[in-house]
């Protein structure tokens, strides 16, 4: 392997006879990744590049890290402009937004089947990156979602583990209800802007916005009413949540004790063992639409994976890098799980030592082997390419459906804005 | 003074009170932030904490301080004077000489002022790219020295700008050149201090241009760095507003020091 050392230096003479000198260098079998947060993504992109140097040493990985909407800005604005300079090797893409990527700018990502066998990992996360039977992710961090709850609270009102062990959202609210006029705290929290509810509540019955097609998939969409239809129900017992306004007071909610429990990511783990309360918190699997066929007791939030840049000049270093660590190491998924709690979807790590313990923050529990339990029955579906601009349309409708107004008729007006939106 | 004038002067004062407080709680904010653990203000803590020296640390320990900084400010700095000077030139000449065309090239120039940014973000990227100045200074600085904003704020001014010093200047032999450095430039300095604090608080928060252009950790201004510290999914709030004090400092300290000349200018720019 030959290192070639490009560099062009531009000298710009200005008017008043002044120049500004400017380098750009980049070196062969340097593989840039672009991420968002450097000590979640950022951390195990580093130990991820460490192992790689034991299976290839001439291969140095480079991290730039953005925000993630900056991520998003940035990648957008330079596919669409045409011009592949400047793009990275290998970028991270949230789930939500992998197949606008990908059916927006074809051919601009390599499809990764000859280096990642894709069985082995969960089936949800293969198919949010597939395109006509080319995958071209290889699958990161999960949003396996669970139920976190207060044990100590739940206790008190004289529910078990057991008790939220296969429930439906109906038998929750029961509860939910039941806890409020035992110990007074309400639930969860509930931000009324925000549909990210719902859409746990849909993948759990398998279902989207859209169909696995692409097209909108809101009326007549019997997951789709039973989601919305459950969700209204929740917000018109105010009772049982506490209204909060944005991601701060979300997180500070549960963090401070002011409900008893909250329905997220397994990304959150951290937050909630960072506030404090060891032996308080237990994880349940999250309920499941009782009226709808086929709804699991299991569903997702957010996620992310990466991505290879077809125009990339060390594609073929970054795709091994990809396919032997990222792809097939069982032992950097322990390391990352214990060090950054990242849950890979990588389904053999689930066998490792790190995923097997208990933790007793959460008073003794397996929290890491459920998590992965559950990550394998999530189903697959379509996030399609506007599930942003449904999602939008879906938060107009919640204050109403809070106040009683006919699921039939938020679908009504969801279904027209979605439609004016997408097309 | 009646019951009735002090009610009233009452009530302004209130007003002004509930302005100032709406102005100077964010500083306020941030300067608490910085001295208490993420935690805190999360919760939402209002007094000062012992955190401050370890926010400083984690903050240096996961930021090259020395090349954001030298990064941003070199870039604020010299967009500054490159504007100052081809834009107060171009303001003054559309102001000091006539032409059949002047009044439509300054319409044009005008209506160009409403194209937001993003409109041309993309054209603008693949003109950079195809001059291979993708990842540079020049890239940033290049696109903004002709401000259209500054170029229409300059023309104002020196509506004021007396004529007969210009009369006077020619009669005693300077050329049109040295009229403008030797004569205009002394005479409009608080147009120029005011330019140069708006001119320098753009560039010195500019935040997409730079974030589109700029790719490697090397090149990073502060803007870039604390936006990517900022959107963690657990982030270190202390370590954000210690860097969004390094990040208001330069600003406030430009803005002081030319604080009495930006006034003359405002004041100027009305007459």
């Amino acid at each position: 392997m030959t290192d070639k050392l490009k560099s062009s230096s531009l000298a710009i003479l200005l008017a008043s006879g002044i120049s500004l000198t400017a380098m750009n260098a980049a070196i062969a079998e340097e593989i840039t990744v672009w991420l968002w947060d450097m000590n979640f993504n950022g951390a195990t992109m580093i130990e991820a590049a460490e192992r790689y140097k034991k299976i290839n040493p001439d291969v140095t990985v480079n991290i730039v890290d953005f925000a993630k909407a900056d991520v998003e800005q940035k990648l957008q604005t330079q596919l669409a402009s045409g011009t592949t300079e400047g793009l990275p090797d290998i970028v991270l893409i949230e789930d939500y937004g992998a197949q606008k990527y990908l059916l927006s700018f074809p051919g601009s990502f390599e499809p990764l089947n000859d280096v990642v066998d894709y069985s082995g990992f969960a089936d949800y996360k293969v198919a949010l990156a597939s395109v006509d039977g080319q995958t071209y992710s290889l699958p990161f961090d999960s949003g396996v979602t669970g139920l976190f709850y207060r044990s100590d609270i739940y206790g008190d009102a004289g529910y078990e583990a057991d008790d939220l062990e296969n429930i439906t959202w109906e038998r929750y609210i029961e509860i939910s209800k039941d806890v409020k006029s035992k110990t007074g705290y309400p639930t969860f929290p509930i931000d009324i802007n925000d549909a990210g509810m719902l859409r746990i509540l849909m993948q759990s019955a398998g279902s989207w916005y859209f169909t696995p097609e692409g097209d909108l998939n809101l009326k007549d969409n019997p997951a789709f009413h039973a989601a919305l239809d459950t969700y209204s129900q929740v917000l018109q017992s105010p009772e049982i949540y506490k209204p909060i306004s944005g991601w701060t007071e979300y997180v500070s909610s549960f963090t401070s004790g002011d409900v008893a429990s909250v329905i997220t990511g397994v990304w959150m783990t951290a937050t909630i063992k960072a506030s404090g309360m060891p032996g308080q918190w237990g994880v349940a699997p999250i309920p499941r639409l009782g009226s709808v066929e086929g709804s699991v007791n299991a569903s997702n939030l957010g996620g992310s994976s990466w991505y290879v840049l077809a125009s990339s000049e060390e594609k073929d270093s970054a795709k091994d890098f990809l396919g032997s660590v990222w792809g097939t190491d069982s032992d950097f998924y322990q390391k990352i799980l214990v060090n950054q709690g990242a849950v890979g979807s990588l389904l053999a790590a689930r066998d490792g030592a790190a995923y097997q313990a208990s933790d007793e923050y959460f008073g003794g529990q397996a929290v890491w082997q459920n998590f992965s339990e559950w990550l394998g029955n999530i189903p697959g579906v379509n996030y399609g390419i506007f599930t942003n601009e449904v999602d939008s349309a879906v938060a107009v409708q919640l204050p109403a459906l809070a106040k009683g107004a006919s699921v039939d008729d938020a679908i009504e007006k969801i279904n027209a804005q979605a439609q004016s939106q997408t097309q | 003074m009646t019951l009735f004038d002090r009610v009233q002067r009452a009530m302004v004062y209130v007003l002004l009170s509930l302005a100032a407080f709406v102005s100077i709680f964010p500083f306020f904010w941030m300067i608490v932030g910085s001295t208490n653990t993420s935690a805190d203000i999360i919760r939402g803590k209002a007094s000062f904490g012992d955190q401050l020296l370890i926010n400083i640390v984690n903050f240096l320990a996961s930021v090259d301080l020395f090349s954001v900084l030298f990064n941003s400010t070199f870039i604020a700095v010299t967009t500054t004077f490159f504007t100052l000077v081809v834009s107060s030139l171009a303001g003054y000449g559309f102001e000091m000489f006539r032409s059949a065309f002047r009044e439509r090239v300054f319409a044009v120039l005008l209506l160009m002022l409403s194209i937001p940014f993003a409109a041309i973000m993309v054209p603008l990227f693949v003109m950079m790219a195809r001059m291979g100045m993708i990842n540079t200074y020049s890239a940033i600085i290049l696109p903004t020295i002709s401000s259209i904003f500054i170029i229409f704020y300059f023309r104002q001014s020196t509506k004021a700008f007396p004529g007969e010093l210009r009369d006077a200047a020619r009669i005693d032999g300077l050329n049109e050149w040295q009229i403008f450095f030797r004569i205009y430039i002394p005479v409009m300095r608080s147009t120029y201090a005011a330019a140069t604090i708006i001119v320098f608080m753009a560039n010195w928060n500019n935040y997409l241009w730079p974030l589109i252009v700029l790719q490697t950790n090397e090149m990073k201004t502060i803007t870039l760095v604390i936006s990517s510290l900022a959107s963690a999914y657990y982030p270190d709030f202390g370590l954000v507003m210690v860097g969004t004090i390094l990040a208001t400092l330069p600003t406030l300290v430009v803005f002081f020091v030319l604080q009495r000349l930006f006034v003359e200018g405002m004041v100027g720019s009305i007459k």
